[in-house]
């Protein structure tokens, strides 16, 4: 159990590496594009010349500043797209389109639900009495703000209901809509209610964070402790921006008198004393105890996690975790955008995160305790260090207290998370188990997932797959495999040993060459043999790449003597009647299409006489008249279906002839027909014409299509070595 | 050996369709499955045979299962003829 939920977080944890990878370089952007285009940091050092709003450096500036805000405006959808693709099993692609429309319908069902509720008027405003910060856009649909924990409630739901359902059969009228095609339709009926059950349960989220400022402004150190430690608990669920903003920009965080006015808000209060500075003694501790502390954490304390965790990666995979540590890091120290290193290690191993909330609420009271009063734009970086503290001087804003702190914070950092991860075998980046024991752990998986539907439907599907994989060569000879609405499309490397007939086995009405490529036609089911067999290939290699390997080359003469084997015998069945004769699999009735009764051909008859195909015996006559057992004296036994369906008419429209076990040549009227009454009452007057008992070595070959006459050759069985 | 009887509910009886299916899902095991009705007996896998023996709706058959996975044919067999017939 420990084990399967440790396998899951992995697997949630390596499918936020995706999304991660781009919050350094949105975070980069973002950070240089915003503290240089800030008009006040611009007017605080005369920088406007170069700078200023008009400048081509500004517009440069404007344009990184937006691309990295894009980037994080909606990172829910990038979480939701990517978390699906992460989780997805199989058929990833289509687990991704489903998150996007799942993300969408979520959110406008909860737009939705404002508008009836008023909440959100028609003019598109939101009414009076909307908590500041709750409703928020999400790719431009008013919603409840939800953060990234939106978007991985969507790619998490959707990621199990496309591995639920990416191979689900539906009936066949409506098999077109099954298989992956299902899973955007059920996502979107699913994430319509998840958005209605979000309206009525998020607002409680939201509500309790309110709650909770009340806590923070009641007093002094302890009071920013629980400010710190909330606030650093909040950012996986984006809503650390509903928290602290009243604390920056209201009388949440406090109001002081500056220059003869009063401020209100810790942000504000601190760039209206900057404004002043020259009247400032010390800047106030008490309105920046919002933020001095995030310099210490976020310049010194998650470097050093992030130096931990490199530390703690396997050897093979240093440099490819060194990569993502280090921009991230680095995103981290000099702009102070955490996110990409809390998230790379926040959903493996929360027990980190845990750690990462109680070190980093601390430093905010630390700061608060020190005096220290450095103010920030946007977050704790280099960048905002060098702005608001160090140029600012030591005595007003006691900076330099940073760096022995920080040293301390980055010190505790790497040997906490170095501990924990080693103790704990934390899956942090560069620790993930091999893909080769991911492959063995699903292999495991369906075979325990075999064992518990013994011997029914999963393991026909398994032989159909195995089946197809040999006709088509092996899989050494498969390069490609997909399909399109009633065909299997593969790609092969030798098209020559391409087995058609045992492809035909496996249920397939037609086989099409083209080059290496080779078509084989399915139906519309074809999604759902395509899936299997995408899952067969899988675990086929742990079975077969040795063997393959070291008989290669006579794998490949064994194929081909296949092909080579000759025919040793051939018997040919003749049309018992005159009409047009048709492949067996356009008969309409898919127990026969599908060969399910055996192989043969279908003719429509044009004739009342149904005669004796060959010498033979009558083997039985049903009672209802409308098909007659057959066999030949060269060892056939045949099934004359006359009709569709024609086992409900109980007889009437049919006149038989002979007897059963009667000895008849070919040519003795075996049956008569009323084609007319037939016509209107059976759905179909194509009459299979099939051997029912065929060997291995026996190969049904139709010899004719369009008008055929009774007597004329139908199709051939040809016996092989 | 085990064996089991069964009477017919599907109103068509034992025909060409049913019978085809009967024979898929014989072929799935590795024991003897014979058929037993109106006084005649037919391998489960062959077709003609089966179909030859023209059970009719009412009918009782009996299903007789011999071989190394019989427990499981049982069951499956069983299974089927509940489902199918």
């Amino acid at each position: 159990m420990k084990d399967k939920i440790f396998g899951v977080l992995q697997r949630v944890g390596r499918s936020f590496m995706l999304p991660i990878a781009i919050l350094p370089v949105a975070g980069l952007l973002l950070g240089i594009g915003s503290s240089f285009t800030n008009s006040s940091t611009i007017a605080m050092y005369g920088l406007e010349g170069m700078l200023g709003e008009g400048t081509v450096l500004y517009a440069i500036l404007t344009i990184m500043s937006a691309v990295g805000n894009v980037i994080f405006d909606n990172l829910p959808l990038i979480f939701a797209v990517g978390v699906a693709i992460g989780m997805a099993k199989k058929e990833k692609e289509v687990a991704a389109l489903s998150a996007v429309i799942a993300y969408f319908v979520m959110h406008i069902s909860i737009n939705a639900m404002l508008k009836i509720s008023g909440q959100i008027l028609a003019t598109g405003e939101l009414a009076e009495g909307v908590l500041d910060g709750t409703i928020a856009t999400a790719c431009g649909i008013q919603s409840l703000q939800m953060g990234v924990f939106g978007g991985v409630i969507v790619g998490l739901g959707v990621a199990a209901l496309h591995n639920k359902f990416y191979k689900i059969q539906l009936p066949n009228a409506l098999s077109f809509f099954g298989g992956t095609r299902f899973v955007p339709i059920i996502s979107t009926v699913v994430y319509m209610l998840m958005g209605i059950l979000m309206y009525f349960i998020w607002p409680m989220v939201q509500n309790g964070i309110v709650a909770l400022g009340g806590l923070v402004t009641g007093s002094g150190y302890i009071g920013t402790l629980i400010f710190g430690l909330i606030k650093r608990a909040l950012i996986p669920f984006g809503l650390h921006h509903v928290f602290y903003m009243p604390f920056w920009q209201t009388a949440v965080g406090g109001s002081m008198e500056v220059a003869g006015r009063v401020v209100q808000g810790g942000q504000n209060i601190f760039f209206a004393q900057l404004a002043d500075s020259a009247n400032i003694a010390h800047f106030s501790a008490d309105a920046t105890r919002f933020f001095s502390g995030e310099f210490i954490f976020m310049i010194f304390g998650l470097p050093g996690a992030a130096l931990a965790m490199y530390h703690c990666a396997k050897p093979e995979k240093k440099k490819a975790a060194g990569g993502l540590l280090l921009s991230a890091s680095l995103a981290c120290m000099a702009t102070g955008i955490t996110e990409p290193l809390e998230f790379s290690f926040l959903f493996v191993a929360p027990a980190l995160f845990v750690v990462q909330v109680i070190l980093a609420g601390t430093a905010y009271m630390i700061a608060h305790i020190l005096n220290i009063a450095v103010g920030l734009t946007f977050s704790g970086g280099l960048l905002d260090l060098f702005f608001f503290g160090i140029l600012q001087g030591n005595e007003k804003t006691s900076w330099l207290l940073i760096i022995p702190v920080g040293i301390v914070y980055f010190l505790l950092y790497y040997f906490i998370f170095k501990f924990m991860i080693k103790r704990f075998d934390l899956k942090t980046p560069g620790r993930e188990d091999d893909d080769r024991e991911t492959k063995l752990y699903t292999k495991a998986d369906m075979n325990a997932g075999k064992e518990k539907t013994e011997g029914s439907a999963e393991v026909i599907k398994d032989e159909l797959s195995e089946l197809i994989v040999k006709g088509l060569g092996g899989k050494k000879n498969i390069s490609d495999v997909d399909c399109c609405a009633t065909r299997l499309r593969c790609t092969v490397k030798d098209a020559t040993i391409v087995n058609d007939g045992l492809l035909k086995a496996t249920g397939a009405s037609g086989v099409v060459h083209s080059g290496n490529g080779v078509q084989v036609i399915y139906g519309p089911s074809v999604t759902v043999i395509k899936s299997n067999l995408e899952d067969y290939l899988v675990i086929a290699p742990d079975e077969l790449a040795e063997v393959e390997d070291v008989v290669k080359d006579e794998t490949v003469v064994v194929a081909e003597t296949k092909k080579e084997k000759k025919v040793i015998q051939t018997i040919i069945i003749s049309s018992p009647v005159n009409g047009m004769a048709a492949n067996l699999s356009t008969t309409p009735d898919e127990a026969f299409a599908q060969r399910m009764m055996g192989d043969g051909a279908a003719v429509t008859p044009e004739d009342v006489i149904v005669y004796a195909p060959e010498d033979g015996e009558v083997a039985f006559i049903f009672d209802t008249k409308h098909a007659i057992g057959f066999l030949t004296d060269s060892g056939v036994s045949l099934l004359l279906h006359m009709g569709i369906d024609t086992v409900k008419l109980n007889g009437v429209g049919f006149e038989t002839l002979v007897e059963v076990g009667q000895k008849v040549k070919k040519g003795t009227p075996l049956l008569k027909m009323d084609l007319a009454y037939l016509k209107e009452n059976a759905p179909s007057l194509v009459s299979p014409i099939l051997c029912t008992e065929l060997d291995e070595n026996q190969k049904v070959r139709l010899l004719t299509e369009g008008a055929i006459k009774a007597g004329e050759p139908l199709f051939a069985v040809d016996i092989l070595e | 050996m085990k064996s089991f009887n069964y009477i017919i509910t599907d109103e068509i009886g034992i025909h060409a369709r049913p019978a085809g299916l009967l024979v898929k899902e014989a072929k799935k095991y590795t024991s003897k499955i014979v058929l037993s009705a109106n006084g005649k007996k037919a391998e489960a896998t062959k077709l003609m045979a089966v179909m030859g023996l023209g059970v009719k709706n009412g009918q009782e058959v009996e299903i007789i299962i011999e071989g190394g996975d019989e427990d499981f044919a049982f069951e499956g067999m069983k299974l089927f003829m509940e489902q199918n017939l």
